[in-house]
C-alpha cells in the first residue's frame, strides 16, 4: 500500500514539476511537418542557430501527420507558434506576416536572386511574400539500374518521352512474381499531377481563376488521363493506392517496379536500400516541354509571433546558405549553394535542377482559385475514377466540372 | 462433445483476432528484404531483435513512456472515483432534474471532437494548461459520460434492496456506496478502468493538440512520427505498435480475471 | 424522455421537513464532478461551436455571421452531405447489429468455459489495444489486392480474389469487417453482464424444468437489457463518429464510397479550413445521433428489466 502512495505521489511531483520548468531564456516555437532524418537536420540547425543566440531556446515542434490540425486549432485559439513550415499559402496567408519589407531591408545579406524565381512564385499571395524557401524538390523518374540490365532494356536519356517510358515499362512485366515496370497513382496529389497537364499544353484553371470548363476537361487533359489509364490496363504498370497502400517506394525497394515517378522525398530510402538506381527527367509528350510540379518547404513568421524579430532572424538563418547546405534530404534552395556542391552536373541530381527551367513559366491552380481545395476533391474523383475505369477520363473530367460549377465563379 | 465444439469454435475465432498481432510482430522482427516479398513471408528467415531497439532509439521514447505513465495513471484514478460516484447519484436518486440531466450527460457523448478542439484549446491556453500535461488528466476527474452511462446501467442490476437493508442498519449514502456499491461494481470498475487505460494510453488528437515540446510527448506522438508526410517507416511502427501492446496487454491479463471471476458479485447476492 | 421510470407523482409527505434542495442535497454532490466538469469543459466549447455554425468562419481571416446559410447550403446545396450522411446510415444498418449480436454470442461462449477462459477473453480483446496507426497497416496488407494476405489465401482455392478496398461496392464492406473486429469492447461490457446475473436464477428455472432456450429468453435477455441497452446507444453513437479507419485505409475511397459523415465533417474543418460549416454539420450529425438514441431508449422501456429501478417511494434517496 506504501508502496503504491509513494508511486503515485512521484507522479503527481513529476507532473507538476514538468509544468513548473522556468523560462529563463527566451524561446523560440518552430513548427514542422518533417519526421525522421529530416526532423534532425532541423534540430541542427536550430542548434546552431541557438550557438549564435546566446539566451535563446529554440523549441522544434514536430506534428508530423497531424500538422494542419495542430496548426488550425493554435491559430483558431490565437497562440501559433513563432515560425513554422508552409506551402499551403492560400489558406493560411491571412494569419502570416508578410515579408517583402524585411527582405528589401536585409536584402544585402540575403541576396534574393539566389533563390530561383520559381520558387519565390510559390511563397507569394496577391503580389506579397509570405515565405522564404527552404528546401525544394522538382519530380523525376527512378530507374532500377540492375533490372535495366537484367532484362537488357537500355536506360532513359535526356529528352524521352511517354511512349518510350511505355515501351520499356512493358518489358517488365512479370505477372507470377508480380513485377511491373511502372507505377501510376489511382490518388495521385493533385498538385504534383497538374506538371502532366501543363507538360500537355494544358492547366487545371484559367490563369484568372474563374474558368475551369475547357481546361481541366479539356481533351489534352483528357489525353494524359486516359494514357495512365491505358497503362494499367496494359499492364505497362501497376495501380497505386487503388484499395492499397502498398507505395511505390516500396515497390521500387522492392524491386517490384522498375521505374518510379518521385521526388527527393523518396531517395534518402532509397539511398538505404541499397538498390543501384540512376535518376531520368520527367518524360515528355510528343515534343512539347516537360514541366515539373514544385515541392517548396518554406518558412513563415506568424502575423502575432511572440516574438517577431527573433523569428525574423532564425528564417534569414534558416534559408541562410550555412543552413540550406546541410538539408541533405531536399533540394538546395540557394543556386549558389547547388552550384558549389557541384549538384547540377552529378547525373543523379541534374534531371531535378535541369526541369527548373520550366518552373516559371505556370501558376500552381490553388494559388489562383480560393476555393481549390474543394474543386479538387472533385477532380481527384475523376482522376480516381479513370484508374479504375482505365479509360473514361473525358466523361469523368465533365462530371468533376459540373460538380465544381458552384465553386468556381 | 459440446464442449469440444465450443473449444474448437472459440480457437478458430481468437485465431482471426489474434492474427493481426502476430502479423505486427513479425513485421516488426523482419528484414527489409522480406517485408515486402510475395507470397507474404510467415515465418522470417532471420530473426531481428535489434529492430526493437532501433525503433525505440530513434526518438526520445524514454521519456514519452514517463508521459504517458503519468497521464494514464493519474487520470485513470480521477476517472474510477468520479465516474462511480456519478453513476451512483443517477442510479440511487430521484432528484428534479434529473432526467433531463440525464440525457444531457448522454448528449455529450455525441459531440464531434472537431468542434470541440477550437474552443478547448483556448480554455486551456487561457488557464497556461497548453504544453502541460494538465488538458490530460484534470478532464478525467469530472466524469466521462461513456463511464457513467456504464456503471449506472451496471448498479441498476442491483436490486434496491440491498440499499434498504444498509439503511435499516444506519448507513448513509456515502456508506452505501463506499461498502456496498463500490464492491458489488468492482467488475464494471475494472472494466472502466481497462478502458480509460486504453483509450488514455492510445489518445492521438489530445496529446497532438495540446502538447507542443517533444519533452512533453506521449508514446502515440512517437508512433505518429514514423508516419512522414510521404515516406512510412513500417518497421519501426511495428515494433514500437508491439512494445506499446505489451502493458495495457498484460493489466489487461491480470484485470480480466477481476472482470469475469466475479467473486464478489455472487456472493453479496446469494 | 421520461426514462424508464414508472412516471409516479413523487411521495406526499415528505419525511422530513427540509426544503427540496436540502433534500435532494446528497443527490446533487454525488453527481457534481460530472456537472462541473460539464460547466467547465463542455458547455462552454458547446456554445462556441453552436455560434460557429452560424458564421463563416474560416480559421484565420474575417469572420462574417451568415444566419442559417451553413445549414441552408449543406442541406439544400451540397450533394457531398447527403452522399456521406447515406452511406453513414448504411454502414450504422449493418455495423450496429452485427456488433452488438456478434459481441453477444462470443460472450456467451466465453461465459460458458472455465479452462482458458483468461486466455480467450485477452486473444478477443487483443485488436481493441492496438492503435489506430499500426491497425490500419495491417489491414491494409490483408485487403491488398496484389500482395495481400486474403487474396492469397483465396488463391488455394483457386479464387482470384477481387480488389477489395478498390471496388466501390466492396469498399464499404471491408470496413465494416476491420470495425467489427473491435469489437472486444462491447464483449467485455456484455460479458461482464452476464456474469452478473445470479445463478440461483437459473438453478430454480432448470429445477422447474424450464428449458435451455426459454431461459434464454426470460432470464438472460432481460437481466442482461441494460447493459445491452448501453451497447446499442454507444454503437450507434461510434458509428456515427466512424472515422480513423476509413480516413486512414481508404481516404474516403474508392469514388467517395467510404466516405463517411465524420469525414464530410473533418474535411470541411481540416481541408477546406471553413470551421462555420464544419460546426454546422456536426450540429446535424448530433441532432441525428440524439433522436436515434432518444428513440432506443424509449423503446428500450418495453424490453429492459432494472432490478435496481428506484421506485416510488425510494425515491427521496437515502439518506
Amino acid at each position: 500500500m506504501l508502496n503504491r502512495k509513494s508511486i503515485i505521489g512521484s507522479l503527481l511531483v513529476l507532473a507538476i514539476a514538468g509544468t513548473a520548468t522556468a523560462r529563463a531564456e527566451e524561446t523560440l516555437r518552430f513548427a514542422t511537418w518533417d519526421t525522421d532524418e529530416s526532423l534532425a537536420i532541423q534540430q541542427e540547425i536550430a542548434k546552431k542557430f541557438e550557438e549564435k543566440h546566446p539566451g535563446v531556446k529554440v523549441q522544434v515542434e514536430p506534428y508530423a501527420d497531424g500538422y494542419d490540425q495542430k496548426l488550425i486549432a493554435a491559430f483558431g485559439a490565437g497562440n501559433p507558434p513563432d515560425v513554422m513550415y508552409m506551402w499551403n499559402f492560400p489558406q493560411y496567408y491571412t494569419s502570416l506576416k508578410p515579408l517583402d519589407d524585411l527582405i528589401a531591408k536585409d536584402a544585402a545579406e540575403i541576396k534574393p536572386d539566389d533563390f530561383p524565381k520559381g520558387l519565390m512564385n510559390t511563397v507569394r499571395v496577391e503580389g506579397k511574400t509570405y515565405g522564404m524557401p527552404s528546401g525544394f524538390t522538382t519530380q523525376v523518374v527512378f530507374y532500377n539500374k540492375d533490372m535495366f540490365a537484367k532484362a537488357g532494356v537500355e536506360e532513359p536519356k535526356d529528352g524521352w518521352t511517354w511512349d518510350d517510358l511505355r515501351a520499356k515499362a512493358a518489358k517488365f512485366r512479370d505477372e507470377p512474381n508480380k513485377v511491373y515496370g511502372f507505377a501510376v497513382d489511382a490518388k495521385p496529389d493533385p498538385y504534383d499531377f497538374e506538371q502532366f497537364l501543363w507538360s500537355n499544353g494544358t492547366k487545371y484553371i484559367s490563369d484568372d481563376g474563374k474558368k475551369i470548363d475547357g481546361y481541366m476537361n479539356s481533351d489534352a487533359a483528357a489525353q494524359v488521363l486516359d494514357m495512365f489509364g491505358d497503362m494499367a490496363k496494359k499492364q505497362e504498370a501497376i495501380t497505386l493506392n487503388l484499395g492499397d497502400d502498398t507505395s511505390g517506394s516500396t515497390l521500387f525497394k522492392g524491386g517490384k517496379i522498375a521505374m518510379f515517378q518521385s521526388a527527393m522525398w523518396s531517395k534518402s530510402g532509397i539511398d538505404a536500400s541499397g538498390i543501384k538506381y540512376g535518376v531520368a527527367p520527367l518524360p515528355k509528350f510528343g515534343d512539347k516541354t516537360a514541366h515539373s510540379a514544385l515541392g517548396v518547404s518554406a518558412i513563415s513568421i506568424a502575423k502575432d509571433a511572440a516574438h517577431p524579430d527573433l523569428a525574423w532572424e532564425f528564417v534569414k538563418f534558416f534559408s541562410s546558405p550555412e543552413a540550406v547546405v546541410m538539408r541533405v534530404n531536399d533540394l538546395p534552395v540557394r543556386t549558389s549553394v547547388a552550384e558549389e556542391k557541384g549538384m547540377t552536373k552529378d547525373p543523379i541530381y541534374k534531371p531535378f535542377f535541369d526541369i527548373l527551367v520550366t518552373s516559371n513559366t505556370e501558376t500552381h491552380a490553388f494559388l489562383k482559385n480560393a476555393n481549390w481545395s474543394k474543386v479538387q476533391d472533385n477532380l481527384a474523383r475523376a482522376i480516381e475514377a479513370t484508374m479504375i475505369d482505365q479509360g473514361n477520363a473525358k466523361q469523368h473530367l465533365d462530371d468533376a466540372v459540373a460538380r465544381s460549377k458552384r465553386l468556381v465563379k | 462433445m459440446r464442449k469440444t465444439l465450443l473449444y474448437s469454435a472459440l480457437i478458430l475465432l481468437s485465431a482471426l483476432f489474434i492474427a493481426p498481432f502476430y502479423w505486427t510482430f513479425m513485421t516488426a522482427i523482419k528484414s527489409t528484404a522480406e517485408l515486402y516479398q510475395f507470397p507474404p513471408v510467415f515465418w522470417p528467415s532471420e530473426w531481428h531483435w535489434e529492430n526493437f531497439a532501433a525503433a525505440w532509439n530513434k526518438q526520445p521514447f524514454g521519456t514519452y513512456l514517463t508521459n504517458s505513465l503519468i497521464v494514464v495513471v493519474l487520470s485513470t484514478i480521477g476517472q474510477l472515483i468520479s465516474s462511480s460516484l456519478v453513476a451512483y447519484g443517477f442510479a440511487r436518486f430521484r432528484f428534479p432534474g434529473r432526467d433531463p440531466l440525464f440525457i444531457l450527460l448522454l448528449a455529450t457523448m455525441m459531440i464531434p471532437w472537431d468542434v470541440k478542439m477550437i474552443p478547448l484549446y483556448m480554455e486551456f491556453n487561457l488557464l497556461g494548461w497548453i504544453n502541460t500535461l494538465k488538458p490530460l488528466i484534470v478532464p478525467a476527474y469530472f466524469a466521462d459520460a461513456f463511464f457513467v452511462f456504464l456503471l449506472r446501467q451496471y448498479i441498476m442490476t442491483v436490486p434496491v434492496e440491498i440499499d434498504e437493508a444498509a439503511r435499516m442498519d444506519g448507513a448513509n449514502a456515502f456508506d452505501i456506496y463506499w461498502r456496498i456499491h463500490l464492491p458489488l461494481m468492482m467488475p464494471a470498475l475494472v472494466l472502466v478502468g481497462t478502458f480509460h487505460f486504453m483509450n488514455a494510453w492510445n489518445d492521438y488528437l489530445g496529446p497532438l493538440i495540446f502538447l507542443n515540446d517533444q519533452s512533453k510527448y506521449t508514446l502515440t506522438l512517437g508512433l505518429s512520427m514514423f508516419k512522414g508526410l510521404h515516406e512510412v517507416d513500417v518497421t519501426s511502427i511495428a515494433a514500437i505498435t508491439v512494445i506499446l501492446c505489451l502493458p495495457p496487454l498484460a493489466l489487461f491479463f491480470v484485470a480480466q480475471r477481476y472482470i469475469m471471476d466475479g467473486a464478489v458479485g455472487s456472493s453479496v447476492k446469494g | 424522455m421520461d426514462m424508464t421510470y414508472a412516471t409516479a407523482a413523487a411521495p406526499t409527505v415528505a419525511k422530513r421537513k427540509r426544503s427540496a434542495f436540502a433534500r435532494h442535497i446528497v443527490a446533487y454532490l454525488f453527481i457534481s464532478p460530472w456537472i462541473l466538469g460539464f460547466l467547465f469543459f463542455t458547455l462552454g466549447p458547446l456554445v462556441f461551436s453552436l455560434t460557429m455554425s452560424f458564421y463563416d468562419w474560416p480559421v484565420v481571416g474575417e469572420r462574417t455571421f451568415v444566419g442559417l446559410d451553413n445549414y441552408r447550403s449543406m442541406l439544400f446545396e451540397d450533394q457531398q452531405f447527403w452522399e456521406s450522411l447515406w452511406i453513414t446510415v448504411k454502414f450504422a444498418a449493418i455495423y450496429v447489429p452485427f456488433n452488438i449480436v456478434m459481441s453477444f454470442l462470443l460472450a456467451l461462449m466465453l461465459h460458458h468455459i472455465r479452462f482458458a477462459s483468461g486466455f480467450f477473453r485477452t486473444a478477443f480483446y487483443l485488436p481493441s489495444v492496438i492503435s489506430g496507426v499500426a491497425l490500419v497497416t495491417i489491414w491494409s496488407w490483408i485487403y491488398s489486392r496484389e500482395y495481400g494476405l486474403l487474396n492469397f489465401m483465396l488463391s488455394f482455392v483457386g479464387i482470384d480474389g477481387p480488389n477489395w478496398l478498390g471496388d466501390p461496392n466492396l469498399a464499404i464492406i471491408a470496413i465494416i469487417i476491420a470495425s467489427l473486429w473491435g469489437l472486444g469492447g462491447t464483449m467485455l461490457i456484455l460479458l461482464t453482464g452476464l456474469k452478473a446475473i445470479p445463478k440461483e436464477l437459473y438453478e430454480a428455472a432448470t429445477v422447474s424444468g424450464v428449458p435451455g432456450w426459454a431461459q434464454m429468453v426470460f432470464i438472460t435477455l432481460p437481466m442482461l437489457g441494460p447493459m445491452l441497452l448501453f451497447t446499442f446507444i454507444t454503437s450507434i453513437i461510434s458509428a456515427f463518429q466512424q472515422l480513423t479507419i476509413a480516413l486512414l485505409l481508404t481516404k474516403g475511397g474508392p469514388l467517395g464510397s467510404t466516405y463517411f459523415f465524420a469525414m464530410y465533417i473533418y474535411d470541411n474543418a481540416f481541408k477546406y479550413f471553413d470551421m462555420g460549416y464544419a460546426a454546422a454539420g456536426s450540429w446535424v450529425m448530433f441532432i441525428i445521433v440524439l433522436l436515434l438514441s432518444l428513440g432506443v431508449m424509449r423503446w428500450s422501456a418495453a424490453w429492459v428489466y432494472y432490478e435496481g429501478e428506484v421506485r416510488q417511494n425510494d425515491g427521496d434517496g437515502h439518506a
